[in-house]
């Protein structure tokens, strides 16, 4: 920094950035790995120059400034090249001589981040680590009062049916008459929710269909991923391992032409249609892949030209209201396969969630409900939309379980959960509670970036960078010098892990309960909470 | 105290059941009495026959007749022999540390659980977790269960120690020898089974080779169990080696390797793959090469590569130069001990290196010099133009035979005539006065240039020029006709018409140029008092000039805050002038000058320096205007393309402003005639000053020789061949080579590069950058 700088508004000093470099010239070695590898270009070598000054008290001997330069690692204070706190260059370093460490409450950052009037968009999840989940706890353990099971030895069945139920008096009424019946998957009850072949680079997204596949092929787990909206792959529409995909079709529509003109090659239905209303993480916007991420590859998967950005309307523009987008999107997606596939609509948290499944009770091609909160992961969104808006997942699958309870049908359309599982660390703890909560199954996006592919995204704000294309991890780039840093093969095996780690997990919760056959959905008198207002708002037992 | 006969204990007192707390009582009691033989009647009472510990060396013997009851046997210590004569109930053996139990008949769940010494013979089937939990501590034999017939469900659980050995006589083949799920969690033991197993937990068990030894020890003890259950009958069918399977606990190393489950390369190939088609999701879409690549790399793969701009930003000082002086170049020069050429460099862009570049300029290139950033001394580059004025002349160019007309004999003329010379082209230079120079000659004050210096570089310009016609009438008439006569007319007839006020007494005032024309000449004697009004650096020559010619109270007066500066401000003020702003003239009289406030500044003469606008009243209509001056496109060409107007014709400037005119001019005029388009080397941008590291110099160093100025030039976007980028690059990437014309470069091997930016970062001249790579 010259010494006749002036100050500008943003002039930043390293104490107001959020992640500063910590760096030791002692322990460097001058190698460049770290410069070569920050994301952001926030650090560069940089010439110093150090003043020795000699002195005398003696009359006749002279003083001295002498002027000696050395080198070492500068972080840079603008805007654009902030750290983010990735650490990879922590990782390379051979000497332990860099890391980035958080700014306690000096960032003043945050109040810059909208140069030219652009506000800050990023990738990640809400900046807030508490969820109430984690405060859940499963409070009723039969020891004696029941056969409590054995996680480990007892045979269990974790599987949940995602698909419309009908009531046992219309069931047989329709076999009877040979009337249609809707189709009903029986699945694993953790769902890997919608993230796009384009917001997920081409390594990632092959590797969780890939540990999807094998947990199916051959640990018999029935695990599905959905698509989110981005198209699928031709090769994988036409194989086998399209009955483990739920597709997912959202306001633009992107890719569904290559489905259509799949459908008559598929070897298999796939598992599910998903139409995406919603993100819990960006409420009322839509998906927008940005030019530069659409490369020859994405075009060619979404079926658009290279080079131009992706928009998706914030709605699907033909439909007005909750009838129409049932009657019309439910319909023709389910018409697609010949009504052998469940269609259902996943939509953010929100205050209107309940309008949404009144609706969908009414209709029984509607397969179920996905209900995104606002604690969901995204790629690309506005902060204010991630931060601020949304509606937390608990409460509101809770009201809609407890109206569908109220109506009788609480056995009959599944709701699924998503938004924040695991955020903590504690997916099959957060799983288990929304399932007793009342949701058949759960989503799960971000913490399965975080497992199977070592994502270093948090809520304290570090990295989240997905939007533009610059991971570290080459989970969320179309750079092939960034996603090639990733193996599919060793994203794959760490679904694996992940999954039958948390089916031990999720196995070791209820299996005190004394269920193994049937997952406790909506089973609320397991669960309490040392928060008296939480237990009021959510109908569980409040336990201190 | 022995006894041969069984003492019998009857478990009902006449018809009322004797409660297990008071047949434990009784049992004990004998023991006590020294009894060893009890033949015990049960009514189901719990726990009969464990816990004689008091028979610590000796064996006791019980016989079990009627129900045993639940858990009989349990917590039974060595030498407890119990005999059970029909069939057993719940954990029979539980817990238990050493008895040996016999049941004639079958057993119902929870056989042996939690045992850990100890045998259990049953002549009979056992029901579900039989040997559940047992465990062998080293310091006693295992515990052993012997069953005749089957087992029931989860058989095994837990199991830790101990040899179990089922017969499996009498099977029902549609169930299994073990029943359902046996052996999960097993850590330890061996279990014996006569029949078949499939479902036993493979994670934890494995099914092993019966060596000859414990085939021996099968055999023997087979003998001894069925004896013991009067089965002697069995042995021979029980002793098909082949119809018995070993199945024993795997090792916590064995547990490590997993299931056999495929591994995910397996997967990969032989089930992804070959559903998909080679290359997987994608292949048909993109190239796919399996494996990563590592987070440092090198060639196409890096996400950023260093380039080597040489001569791809202007300096700074090149830059503010309006005569585009390549000033960094010149320096470089010096360092290369070129100085001589470096001097002579300036001939190749002005006709004034000494009396413009040297003392006359107020130097934009040093007001704009890099080193300023970090509050350093600019270069003090009128140490180069001050030697500049012996140099010797340039060669011309190849003549032409083009004819080029040039009014004025200005610095604007002069520069524009001078590199057309140079170009080989032929100049003629008109000008009304009698002295070649303009301003340089007639008006500026001696004090501001030696006037050595000036005649040399003049002299020097006519001895390039030969054809400078002074004295020449310049009006319509006959600037019509030198349009006619030339094939270009470049008009550099300066600005020396004094801008005037329109106030009552405007004559008695004087203007300045002619003020200064005289004083030149010390033909004015302005008197004591003197009002200049137009507080400029002109106004400020006249009061330096006024002073030395007598005047002392020198007022300088403007309507705003005065715009002189530098040097020429400097000297006004050492001699006493004082500045007054804001001041509104209302006239001149005889006194002086009356302010429109009513003041009066006392005058002997008055000076109006307000500026100068040309007088081209001998332009043609053709010749478009714009706010009295010449209206000229980018490079001087007038709206008559054959005219070109430079200098103060075309917008008041500095004298520098007016030499680059001229360059452009006669640049622009040498295109046209060669037909080419005026490709201006100016488009180069400016280097960014950030690039630059200032912190190789010493900051509290003056350069104040040419040698010192050129090694503390910081040399702005031109390599000073220092090589600190072939010493700090990590990877030993950076080359210099020697390139055709003497010249050199800075090359980068790209597969050894990591593309860290260090030698942009260390660079002193910002001639490397990082920039992001190719996209792939």
């Amino acid at each position: 920094m010259s010494s006749d700088r002036t100050l500008a508004p943003n002039s930043l000093s390293l104490n107001d950035l959020p992640w500063q470099i910590k760096y030791s010239n002692d322990r460097c070695t001058l190698c460049g790995q770290c410069t070569a590898s920050c994301p952001v270009k926030a650090i560069e070598l940089s010439v110093f120059q150090k003043r020795i000054i000699k002195t005398s008290v003696n009359q006749n001997q002279d003083h001295s400034n002498q002027y000696d330069t050395f080198y070492g690692i500068k972080q840079k204070t603008r805007v654009e090249n902030a750290c983010i706190g990735c650490a990879i260059c922590t990782f390379v370093c051979p000497n332990d001589a860099i890391t980035p460490v958080k700014n306690p409450g000096l960032d003043r950052l945050k109040f810059h981040i909208n140069q030219q009037g652009v506000p800050r968009r990023r990738g990640g999840r809400r900046n807030a680590s508490f969820s109430v989940l984690d405060s859940i706890k499963f409070t009723r353990i039969s020891m004696l009062t029941d056969p409590a099971l054995d996680a480990g030895r007892h045979e269990f069945e974790m599987r949940t049916l995602l698909g419309r139920i009908l009531s046992p008096r219309e069931n047989i009424k329709r076999l009877r008459e040979k009337g249609w019946i809707p189709p009903v998957r029986q699945i694993y009850p953790m769902i890997i929710g919608g993230m796009s072949f384009g917001a997920l680079s081409p390594t990632m997204w092959e590797g969780l269909q890939m540990g999807v596949a094998y947990l199916n092929e051959e640990l018999s787990m029935p695990v599905r991923i959905s698509t989110g909206e981005g198209g699928c792959p031709p090769r994988l529409l036409r194989s086998r391992f399209l009955k483990y995909v739920i597709l997912q079709i959202a306001s633009g529509y992107f890719g569904w032409d290559e489905i259509i003109h799949a459908i008559p090659h598929m070897k298999e239905d796939p598992c599910a249609i998903e139409i995406k209303y919603g993100q819990g993480a960006k409420p009322g916007d839509g998906g927008l892949l940005m030019w530069h991420k659409v490369n020859k590859l994405i075009a060619a998967i979404r079926g658009v030209p290279q080079g131009v950005s992706l928009p998706s309307p914030p709605t699907h523009q033909t439909q007005y209201s909750i009838e129409e987008s049932v009657a019309k999107m439910i319909l023709s997606m389910s018409m697609a396969w010949g009504f052998r596939v469940p269609v259902y609509p996943k939509i953010s948290a929100s205050s209107t969630s309940l309008a949404v499944l009144n609706n969908l009770t009414r209709n029984d091609y509607a397969s179920a409900l996905a209900i995104d909160g606002e604690d969901g992961g995204t790629g690309a969104a506005y902060s204010v939309s991630l931060d601020h808006m949304g509606h937390p997942i608990a409460s509101c699958i809770r009201d809609n379980y407890l109206n569908l309870t109220k109506i009788g049908k609480q056995n009959e359309i599944p709701i699924f959960a998503g938004g924040g599982i695991g955020k903590n660390g504690n997916l099959a703890a957060n799983a288990a509670a929304l399932i007793m909560l009342g949701a058949s199954g759960v989503q799960v996006g971000k913490y399965v970036m975080q497992a199977a592919a070592g994502c270093v995204g948090t809520e304290e704000d570090r990295c989240n960078v997905c939007n533009v294309g610059i991971c570290p991890k080459g989970i969320t780039s179309q750079d092939p010098r960034l996603y090639k840093r990733l193996d599919p093969e060793d994203v794959a095996q760490r679904i694996v892990d992940l999954f039958v780690s948390f089916d031990m997990e999720l196995k070791k919760i209820v299996a005190p309960l004394g269920r193994s056959t049937s997952l406790p959905i909506g089973m609320s008198d397991a669960l309490g909470i040392d928060d008296f207002n939480a237990a009021k708002r959510l109908s569980i037992k409040y336990v201190v | 105290m022995t006894e041969n006969k069984f003492i019998k204990i009857p478990g009902k007192k006449g018809d009322k059941r004797i409660p297990s707390r008071v047949l434990e009582e009784i049992i004990h009691q004998h023991v006590k009495e020294g009894h060893t033989k009890l033949e015990i009647e049960g009514y189901g009472q719990h726990g009969i026959g464990g816990r004689l510990w008091k028979i610590e060396n000796s064996r006791i013997d019980i016989r079990v007749t009627g129900q045993s009851g639940q858990r009989s046997g349990s917590l039974g210590n060595v030498n407890t022999h119990i005999e059970i004569m029909g069939p057993a109930s719940d954990d029979i053996g539980w817990l238990n540390a050493g008895a040996n139990i016999i049941v004639h008949g079958n057993a119902s769940n929870g056989v042996m659980n939690g045992a850990a010494q100890g045998k259990v013979f049953i002549g009979g089937s056992i029901g579900a977790r039989g040997m559940t939990m047992t465990k062998r501590n080293p310091r006693f034999e295992p515990p052993e269960l012997w069953v005749l017939g089957t087992a029931g469900d989860y058989f095994g659980e837990f199991m830790a120690g101990g040899i179990a050995v089922i017969c499996g006589h009498d099977a029902d083949y549609s169930i299994e020898t073990l029943g359902h799920r046996p052996l999960v969690g097993m850590v330890g033991g061996k279990v014996f089974v006569r029949g078949e197993s499939q479902d036993f937990s493979q994670k934890d068990a494995k099914i092993s080779l019966i060596s000859d030894e414990q085939w021996n020890w099968l055999l023997v003890n087979l003998e001894e169990f069925l004896k013991k259950i009067n089965k002697k009958n069995l042995l021979k069918s029980f002793s098909q080696r082949s119809q018995w399977q070993l199945i024993e606990a795997k090792s916590p190393y064995e547990k490590s390797l997993g299931s056999e489950k495929p591994a995910m390369s397996w997967f990969r190939e032989h089930v992804w793959d070959k559903e998909l088609g080679r290359g997987g999701l994608i292949g048909d879409l993109v190239e796919t090469l399996k494996g990563t690549i590592p987070i440092i790399t090198r060639g196409d793969l890096r996400r950023y590569v260093p380039v080597w701009e040489q001569g791809k930003y202007m300096a700074p000082c090149q830059a503010a130069c309006p005569t585009g002086i390549p000033v960094q170049k010149r320096w470089n020069m010096v360092r290369l001990d070129n100085i001589d050429e470096a001097i002579s460099m300036g001939l190749e862009y002005t006709p004034f290196p000494a009396t413009v570049c040297g003392y006359l300029c107020p130097s934009p290139c040093m007001a704009s010099c890099t080193r300023h950033t970090s509050y350093m001394a600019p270069i003090d580059v009128r140490l180069l133009g001050k030697v500049g004025e012996n140099i010797k002349l340039p060669k011309s160019g190849q003549k032409s035979k083009k004819k080029i007309a040039v009014i004025g004999a200005g610095p604007a003329g002069i520069s524009a005539a001078w590199h057309l010379t140079l170009q080989g082209h032929t100049p003629t230079i008109f000008d009304s006065g009698d002295t070649v120079g303009g301003k340089i000659s007639s008006i500026i004050p001696d004090s501001r240039i030696p006037q050595e210096t000036l005649e040399a570089e003049l002299k020097r310009v006519k001895e390039l020029i030969p054809d400078i016609k002074l004295n020449q009438t310049i009006n319509s008439k006959s600037f019509l006709q030198i349009k006619t006569d030339y094939d270009f007319t470049i008009v550099a007839a300066g600005a020396k018409k004094p801008r005037s006020l329109p106030i009552p007494g405007i004559e008695k005032a004087i203007f300045a140029n002619d003020f200064l024309e005289k004083s030149k000449k010390d033909k004015i004697n302005p008197g004591k008092n003197i009002v200049i009004i137009g507080a400029g650096n002109v106004g400020c020559d006249i009061a330096t000039e006024a002073y030395r010619l007598g005047a002392r109270n020198i007022k300088m007066i403007d309507v705003q805050r005065p715009a002189a500066f530098g040097k020429e401000r400097e000297d006004a003020e050492a001699i006493g002038a004082t500045f007054r702003w804001p001041c509104f003239t209302e006239k001149i009289t005889e006194k002086g000058v009356e302010l429109q406030d009513g003041e009066v500044l006392k005058a002997d003469t008055v000076i109006i320096s307000i500026g100068d606008i040309p007088d081209l009243d001998f332009l043609d209509d053709n010749i478009k205007k714009k706010n009295g001056f010449i209206a000229v496109g980018k490079y001087f060409q007038s709206s008559d393309e054959k005219v070109f107007a430079i200098g103060d014709v075309a917008g008041l400037g500095l004298i520098t402003d007016a030499i680059g005119a001229g360059k452009k001019a006669a640049q622009n005029i040498d295109a046209i005639i060669q037909g080419k388009e005026f490709d201006q080397e100016e488009i180069l941008p400016q280097i960014d000053k950030q690039r630059i590291n200032l912190e190789y110099y010493n900051p509290l160093n003056i350069a104040d020789n040419i040698a010192d100025c050129g090694s503390d030039c910081a040399s702005c976007g031109q390599c000073r061949d220092c090589g600190i980028c072939v010493a700090i690059c990590p990877e030993g990437a950076i080359e210099r080579v020697e390139t055709d014309q003497e010249d050199f470069e800075y090359r980068v091997d790209s597969e050894l590069c990591i593309g860290c930016g260090f030698c942009k970062g260390a660079c002193p001249c910002g001639i490397w950058d990082l920039i992001p790579n190719t996209p792939m």
